[in-house]
């Protein structure tokens, strides 16, 4: 179904090309993050750069709902179509439903180098577009998995010793690797094109990699390197360390939390002294879910997100941009799937996500 | 097959106790609806190999419910049976493998997003069930910090504002006064399985007035049960289909006799015990704090212990989780990172023993170890408070402990 603010907003924009000017990044924490460990009280150390660098900056959201499934890739696709997918969390497989991607591209005749995924994990090389007919690969986002390029870099080449890069080239604990479901087509860059996407050399991918300490620092790396060369209106990445949680971990989860809220940072500072994102980007910044409280008898607390309690389900959302009001708390229930729906009715296209348009972040 | 239909037939694959069992409450079972007669049964097949406190508390749960006026008992079960299922599942062999069921349930819960009115439907019912009798003092004695900068002022501060901080404790005769709270505790109760001693490394030497009465385990005694569960794991990574799902499918199934587990151990009992402490718990296999605190959750699950003594030592330094798989003995440790792994697990801890506690039973010291600072919660304790002055565990224990 269409949503009337989304259409009525896309509508009035059909047929004419996107504001040069917007560019939109969306950043996920796949990994779930509870409120406990960032925004709450006792978790504000952890996040100072949100806290006190960001937030003054943007409009916050302390009630961010995800109704769905707590899977990371299956939660991350819903985040990018708007509507609570329901397919198998561990096959790595193209949404049912057109992804936010598509509809920016497909609408706003977009060219294919204007919108991308970053995300560290295998299992996400299906998320740039969907299977919805009228859409899919010839509208979606390329996909760019920093770590699998890696590890084809370290396959085809013998420039490094892959015990240095051992740390990158894994999964986290939860999710070692997906099975991938087997499609004609998908977006994903590969090696091959690393240099002509990125003007990155495999040397030179490596060599980087080599002064990186974690999955997540190596995808901004490569969000800022796609930022210089092609300067998209549309990226998403996801931020996926702080899952190591699963392993029971605390020290290491938060180490990730840590690290995200640094990452954060240089990204707005990144897109602030860049000038193709200099004061006309948005940023999103969001976990996929929360995780299991600490009181919960059915969970382990941090460790997983299996109990679907409300603190599993509840999340934030901070939103920054040229037209996002600075400083602003908002303390009013929305969920995860608005989204692509809030994204569409800003930039002018409609979607047919059931979730609305956050009328704060229009 | 439904539930209703179930005969005492259905259950001669079950070993002695869980057969006999089932048909004792063969009444109740065929009353439940297929959302929740395959997760009794899943309890109910492992009865032989159970802690005896488990075959009682399941006993007191089907009883209960089975006393229930049977207007209650529907109203409490209609909204489990209102769960739309499919062909697929009801299909399943779900009497002889009531885990594979479960498994599947949930998953289907999941997709079909059922699994909110399902955990509803699930509390409502549970919460029928009135407590058991339970006058038993707990307690609970946990050690942190060995080898890490304990000079926080903050360490252990999630459970410290539950109770006093004592920051005068004699660091020198520390050990010895806990391990005697913990015998002079563990005399008062002769019940097997009621002490235990869990050691994330190399443990201390328990009292001898104790030793046979407690049980003693540690991360380097178990260590050839969890080199098999790694090989398993390393197994299942191997063939390039693994994900969480199949990695947790895969473990669960894993029957003790598989592990060898009774090179480790002769009882049963204990030998699923120590089993399964790798093949359901994350993290149990590859860090010593995630295995002491999973322990200590599963020990307040199932066995509900009188007394417990947990030691958390440092585990290994994180590496990629393929690399912690395949190379399980790695001799580098991190004991800053453990100290904070460790103040949170002692933390849940401490909710995981108040679950099963009565009102004003349980007493938690958490010494933080080779250092004048440890946490007390008790009854007598006032949250958020210090104390500096000098004192031994022994005269903490005095003060403040549940008599």
């Amino acid at each position: 179904m269409v949503s009337a603010t989304s259409f009525s907003s896309g509508l009035a924009l059909t047929g004419s090309a996107i504001r040069p000017a917007d560019k939109t990044i969306v950043v996920t924490f796949g990994g779930g993050a509870r409120d406990e460990e960032t925004f709450a009280e006792e978790g504000q150390a952890n996040i100072p750069n949100l806290l006190h660098t960001l937030l003054p900056q943007g409009t916050f959201f302390t009630q961010v709902r995800n109704a769905g499934i707590l899977g990371h890739y299956v939660a991350t696709a819903s985040i990018v179509t708007g509507v609570y997918e329901r397919f198998n969390n561990f096959i790595a497989q193209p949404p049912p439903n057109p992804t936010l991607f598509e509809y920016f591209r497909r609408e706003l005749r977009r060219p294919e180098t204007d919108a991308w995924v970053i995300a560290p994990s295998n299992g996400f090389q299906k998320i740039g577009s969907s299977s919805a007919r009228g859409f899919g690969p010839q509208f979606g986002a390329g996909v760019i998995l920093p770590k699998r390029l890696l590890s084809a870099a370290s396959r085809n080449t013998n420039l490094f010793d892959n015990d240095q890069l051992q740390h990158f080239l894994q999964d986290n604990y939860e999710m070692p690797s997906y099975d991938i479901s087997a499609t004609a087509q998908d977006n994903e860059m590969h090696l091959d094109t690393l240099e002509s996407t990125l003007r990155l050399s495999v040397q030179d991918f490596v060599k980087h990699a080599k002064t990186l300490d974690s999955a997540d620092e190596l995808s901004i790396f490569i969000a800022k390197r796609l930022m210089d060369r092609q300067a998209p209106s549309l990226m998403m990445l996801t931020l996926h360390d702080m899952d190591v949680a699963h392993s029971g971990a605390f020290s290491l989860y938060i180490d990730a939390i840590q690290r995200a809220d640094r990452l954060c940072a240089e990204l707005w500072k990144a897109v602030q002294s860049h000038p193709e994102y200099k004061d006309r980007t948005t940023v999103y910044i969001m976990p996929d879910f929360g995780r299991d409280a600490d009181d919960d008898p059915a969970g382990n607390g941090f460790q997983h997100h299996r109990t679907g309690s409300a603190m599993a389900r509840t999340t934030w959302l901070l939103a920054l941009g040229p037209h996002v009001r600075q400083n602003t708390v908002v303390d009013r229930a929305i969920e995860s799937i608005d989204l692509v729906p809030t994204i569409g009715c800003h930039l002018g296209f409609s979607t047919n996500s059931p979730g609305r348009c956050i009328e704060e972040l229009r | 097959m439904t539930p209703d239909q179930l005969q005492p037939s259905s259950f001669d694959s079950y070993p002695p106790l869980a057969r006999s069992f089932a048909v004792e409450h063969l009444g109740l079972l065929r009353q439940l609806p297929l959302t929740v007669c395959p997760s009794f049964l899943a309890q109910i097949s492992d009865l032989d190999t159970r802690f005896p406190i488990e075959r009682k508390t399941l006993a007191w749960q089907c009883d209960s419910l089975a006393a229930l006026p049977q207007e209650k008992r529907d109203a409490l079960l209609a909204p489990l049976r209102a769960i739309a299922m499919t062909p697929e599942l009801e299909k399943l062999d779900w009497v002889n493998s009531p885990a594979v069921f479960v498994e599947r349930l949930s998953a289907h819960l999941w997709s079909t997003g059922q699994i909110n009115s399902f955990h509803e439907g699930s509390r409502e019912l549970f919460a029928a069930i009135p407590d058991q009798p339970n006058e038993a003092t707990r307690l609970a004695l946990i050690v942190v910090g060995q080898g890490a900068d304990t000079s926080r002022a903050s360490i252990l501060s999630k459970l410290a504002r539950k109770g006093v901080r004592l920051n005068g404790v004699n660091p020198a005769i520390a050990q010895q006064q806990l391990l005697e709270a913990f015998a002079r505790h563990a005399a008062k109760e002769k019940e097997a399985y009621a002490h235990w001693y869990v050691d994330g490394g190399q443990p201390w030497i328990l009292p001898e007035s104790v030793r046979a009465s407690a049980i003693q385990v540690s991360y380097p005694q178990l260590s050839p049960l969890r080199k098999r569960v790694l090989q398993r794991m390393q197994g299942i990574l191997n063939t390039n289909q693994a994900n969480a799902e199949k990695m947790r499918s895969d473990l669960a199934v894993i029957a003790p006799n598989e592990l060898r587990s009774e090179q480790v151990v002769s009882d049963p009992i204990l030998q699923r015990f120590y089993t399964e402490l790798f093949t359901s718990g994350s993290g149990t296999q590859i860090f010593s704090t995630s295995f002491v605190q999973w322990a200590g959750r599963e020990l307040a699950r199932r066995a509900q212990p009188h007394t417990v003594l947990l030691r958390y030592t440092p585990r290994q330094r994180h590496r990629g989780f393929n690399e912690m798989v395949s190379d399980p003995e790695s001799k580098v440790l991190d004991p800053e990172g453990s100290l904070v792994d460790a103040e949170m697990n002692a933390y849940y801890n401490w909710i995981e023993m108040g679950r099963i506690a009565a009102p004003g039973k349980l007493t938690v010291l958490a010494w933080i170890e080779g250092s004048s600072k440890a946490v007390m919660v008790s009854p007598k304790t006032r949250p958020n408070t210090v104390s500096n002055q000098a004192v031994t565990i022994e005269q903490a224990m005095a003060s403040f402990a549940v008599a």
